[in-house]
């Protein structure tokens, strides 16, 4: 299980692109939480510490994770699996309620949030169930069965609620049926459910701040002062920026705050307003490459041990 | 499926990995895209939108102009006070501000609601003002509780400041500019609440007064607090320009001292014949115009105007009133240019005539015998000036009246002035249903009676024409103006019309004004001793006799107005002007307002010490009302 062998064969490009992300965030973040003091002298705020530090963490986990042979990871898939669905449950039970939901369990000076493994462990367990030595394009019952794995901790996270990290399990469900080779008209069919479930999902499943949300996103200036108000900030944000942007600790609209948190989900914003279009490309540019290579990955991958090696 | 397919499997992955990548690829140019019409195509749009959300320009009122009299002596200058304004855009919740800002303030939430609304159109960073010149009370209040009131705040501003009780409808008075000034082009340029003249001075004058509004430019965080400011984009206030009137500032306090201590209402003008430059200006009942300069309170606009003194109404300019016996001297001067009569023409009063079979009565009964035309001023005969109006017609009256200034506005450089009327034939044949002129009617006229209406400024006009020989000065207001470089002489006005009266013909309606005020005449009461005064005294009626008699349980003030029109000195005259008192009675209380003026402007020239206000005994005020007087006539 410990491959040495993976110490030399590190992806340095993308490694290096996936560094080059982690310090444009942790500029953004210096720059848009920075404090100017009445003397003139100034700092950046706390938040860079905590990126840097789980930058750190990050790390270290980056390199357990070399250590490691990702298939014993999706060996282990059913009874990580099985361990989130507890914790997820657990959460249910005793997690701490913070925001109006019950999302995180309290270990120490951290809060730990079960839900962030979620798509992991999903993908993982998925990887699993349709590689398994079974032949040909994934039917019917392969959906179904993998149906299943994604629903049951994609409930249990809808009811804290959190229905944002809830659904982004589906893309995760389809983009492993999809690249098991699950057939394109059962995707079709799958499109087509969706779409007609939809409409009584909206009327039936949605509770009213949830549905308002969507409407504001869609339509912010339905209420501009107050749930629209992030998303039109975040769109004058991002065009104020213009093609060169306002430049590094320069931005307006994170500066003095008129768009909220900044910091926080919104940082791609803050670098589309200093460093304007250009920058964005180059952001986007590199996110482009991680995925490219990250699907490149698992084509070599595929390639290298031959699909059905096990 | 067989096994056979296996690489078939494998051929399988790598496509819908290449097609996954190629997803990938085409959503990210997607997501550029959107960031390029966001950043690119409507960058314009989104900076706009992100500067108005830091950048705040808070206007910087400018001060007006200071007012100055002839002499230097500031009248109307500007004072700093406090006005709490709303920024709409810095509130979170405007119903609960303005709820608190009431109750922290004791002013009625209704009002407040009322003016957000009434400006709810502006941008919301334009600060609105909700309360005008605010205690230091609540000034404190507002600042104690400003955490619970986002969006409101302080601001001094500049404010007029007036004298006590001195020639308000000279000055006029400002307030925020209306949305139907806003519209206008004489307002181009101003901003909605910008403060602006309403009326007198303040309204003809205020291009040259109001200055530029300023503005200080200041970044400001997402709360509304000031980060810094910026100060290349600000702008200081310029300050109105500083105007120096032709007012003569004792001469005003003399006039208003005048009404003050006779307790009477009315209006006076006082010219320099020789330029038209107003000395002073007075229209009473008056306002305070410094209620109006922090804003007005609703109360106190409602009681002016409903009170029927109608304080507000600016008499000497739009009052209109029959002149009474001061007309005489137009018809006078008509029978002599027009060469009907002479100045030795004699008529004898009996105490009335008969003309065109009706009895024209004279104010004295017993009659003054024969009379020429310098008695008949100064005993202001109307038995004589029937006779000679009657021997003229109506239209060579109405060309001498008008060339000297009575029926036709004096063209003042104050706004709404009001024309007066001296009838004509034409005039009767344009504007009445009877079209013709009757004869009769002319009898009347000619004693300033009937239809003939006249506004104190331009009987003062009248009097300055008399004094100078027959040029209808323009009365003017402004002397000087100080563009920031030192005074520029503001040239007089042209006169509005000139016309030469034969000096002799002149002399003799002089000497009959000069009798009236130092010989046996009606105007005895504005001799000046070494300054030959000229004057004559005219009544106005507003009501006849038998009128008074069927109104009298109606309460109406019924009782005639007294007019005095003067000049002096009697030769070369300096000044000159009118006296109205509004139900006064007699116009010899008219006359008596008159010499204080008098006593005032030449004991200021004579470099002597300046008379001190009458006491009201010294004022020997007649209110003797005579009821049963002639069914015409006037003294």
């Amino acid at each position: 299980m410990f491959e040495r062998r993976l110490f030399f064969h590190v992806d340095w490009l993308l490694l290096g692109a996936v560094l080059l992300l982690t310090g444009i965030g942790v500029a953004m973040i210096y720059s848009t939480t920075y404090v100017t003091l009445s003397n003139g002298a100034g700092h950046p705020g706390p938040q860079v510490w905590t990126q840097m530090y789980a930058l750190a963490i990050g790390m270290v986990a980056l390199v357990i994770c070399l250590m490691i042979d990702y298939r014993m990871f999706a060996e282990h898939s059913l009874m990580l699996f099985g361990g989130l669905v507890v914790l997820l449950i657990f959460v249910l039970v005793k997690g701490s309620t913070q925001m109006g939901a019950q999302r995180w369990i309290p270990i120490g000076p951290f809060n730990l949030q079960p839900s962030e493994f979620g798509r992991l462990t999903v993908a993982l367990l998925l990887a699993m169930v349709f590689g398994e030595n079974r032949r040909g394009a994934r039917n019917t019952s392969d959906l179904i069965i993998g149906g299943l794995f994604t629903g049951v901790p994609l409930l249990l996270i809808a009811k804290q609620p959190d229905l944002g990290t809830a659904v982004t399990l589906i893309p995760v469900f389809l983009g492993v049926a999809y690249l098991a080779g699950l057939r394109l008209r059962l995707l079709g069919v799958l499109a087509l459910a969706g779409l007609m479930i939809a409409p009584v999902a909206w009327k039936f499943a949605l509770k009213d701040y949830q549905r308002q949300r969507i409407e504001t996103f869609l339509d912010p200036e339905k209420d501009p002062r107050g749930a629209g108000y992030q998303t039109i900030q975040a769109r004058v944000t991002v065009g104020s920026g213009g093609l060169t942007g306002k430049g590094f600790r320069q931005g307006t609209q994170g500066q003095y705050k008129f768009l909220p948190v900044a910091h926080n989900d919104f940082i791609f914003s803050v670098l589309a307003e200093e460093q304007g279009f250009i920058g964005v490309l180059v952001a986007l540019g590199l996110y482009l490459f991680v995925i490219l290579r990250s699907i490149e990955a698992a084509r070599w991958e595929a390639s290298f041990r031959g699909l059905r090696s096990r | 499926m067989s096994t056979n397919l296996m690489p078939d499997d494998r051929r399988h992955l790598a496509m819908r990995l290449s097609a996954l990548q190629y997803l990938v690829a085409v959503a990210f140019a997607a997501l550029a895209v959107g960031f390029w019409v966001f950043q690119v195509a409507q960058h314009q749009k989104f900076a706009e939108m992100a500067e108005n959300n830091h950048l705040r320009r808070l206007p910087l009122p400018a001060p007006r102009g200071v007012l100055l009299d002839r002499n230097g002596k500031v009248l109307v200058e500007n004072k700093d006070i406090f006005n709490i304004a709303l920024v709409r855009e810095q509130t979170k919740n405007l119903d609960a501000t303005l709820q608190t800002l009431a109750a922290a303030t004791g002013v009625a939430e209704a009002q407040l609601r009322e003016t957000v609304e009434r400006r709810r159109r502006e941008p919301s960073y334009r600060p609105i003002v909700l309360i005008e010149n605010a205690t230091p009370e609540q000034y404190i209040a507002v600042r104690a509780r400003q955490w619970e009131l986002p969006g409101i705040f302080g601001q001094v501003v500049p404010s007029r400041r007036y004298p006590e009780a001195t020639a308000a409808h000279l000055f006029g008075y400002v307030s925020e500019i209306t949305e139907a000034q806003l519209q206008k082009a004489e307002y181009d340029g101003a901003e909605p609440g910008e403060i602006v003249g309403q009326a007198g001075l303040e309204q003809a004058y205020n291009r040259l007064l109001m200055g530029t509004e300023g503005n200080r430019t200041v970044i400001v965080n997402s709360v509304g607090r000031e980060i810094s400011t910026l100060d290349s984009q600000s702008k200081p206030p310029v300050e109105g320009r500083a105007v120096q009137l032709t007012i003569d500032a004792e001469v005003q306090k003399a006039t208003e001292d005048g009404f003050t201590i006779a307790g009477l209402n009315g209006a006076a003008v006082v010219l320099d014949p020789r330029n038209g430059e107003v000395l002073s200006f007075t229209s009473r009942p008056a306002y305070d115009p410094n209620a109006f300069a922090g804003g007005i309170d609703r109360a106190t606009w409602a009681s002016l105007n409903t009170d029927e003194l109608r304080p507000l109404q600016n008499r000497a300019l739009q009052g209109r009133y029959s002149p009474g016996s001061t007309f005489k001297m137009a018809v006078g001067l008509a029978g002599l240019e027009e060469n009907v009569v002479n100045p030795d023409f004699k008529v004898f009063c009996a105490g009335g005539a008969t003309f065109y079979g009706r009895r024209f009565a004279c104010h004295k009964k017993e009659g003054h015998g024969w009379v020429d035309l310098r008695h008949a001023i100064e005993q202001s005969c109307d038995v004589y000036f029937y006779t000679v109006g009657n021997m003229l017609g109506v239209d060579r009256i109405h060309k001498w009246a008008t060339l000297f200034g009575l029926g036709v506005k004096s063209n003042i450089d104050l706004p709404n002035e009001v024309q007066g009327l001296v009838p004509s034939t034409e005039w009767k044949a344009k504007y009445t249903k009877e079209k013709k002129w009757y004869a009769g009617e002319t009898i009347s006229v000619a004693i300033g009676q009937g239809q003939v209406s006249v506004t104190p400024v331009s009987l003062a006009v009248y009097a300055a024409t008399l004094g100078n020989g027959g040029t209808r000065v323009t009365p003017h207001l402004i002397k000087a103006v100080n563009e920031g470089k030192g005074w520029t002489p503001v040239p007089a006005p042209p006169p509005q019309s000139k016309v030469d009266v034969t000096p002799e013909k002149l002399a003799a309606i002089r000497d009959g004004m000069w009798m009236v005020v130092n010989a046996g005449g009606t105007g005895r009461r504005a001799q000046i001793p070494g300054h030959d005064v000229c004057g004559k005294t005219g009544t106005a009626q507003v009501i006849s006799n038998q009128g008074r008699l069927a109104a009298a349980k109606s309460g109406r003030n019924l009782r005639d107005h007294g007019w005095f029109v003067f000049f002096a000195p009697r030769d070369n005259p300096e000044i000159a002007g009118v006296v109205f008192v509004e139900h006064g009675v007699h116009s010899a209380n008219a006359a008596q307002i008159t010499r204080h003026i008098l006593n005032t402007y030449f004991a200021k020239k004579d470099g002597n010490p300046l008379p001190p206000p009458p006491t009201r005994e010294e004022m020997r005020l007649d209110f003797s009302d005579r009821f049963a007087r002639g069914a015409e006539g006037g003294q």
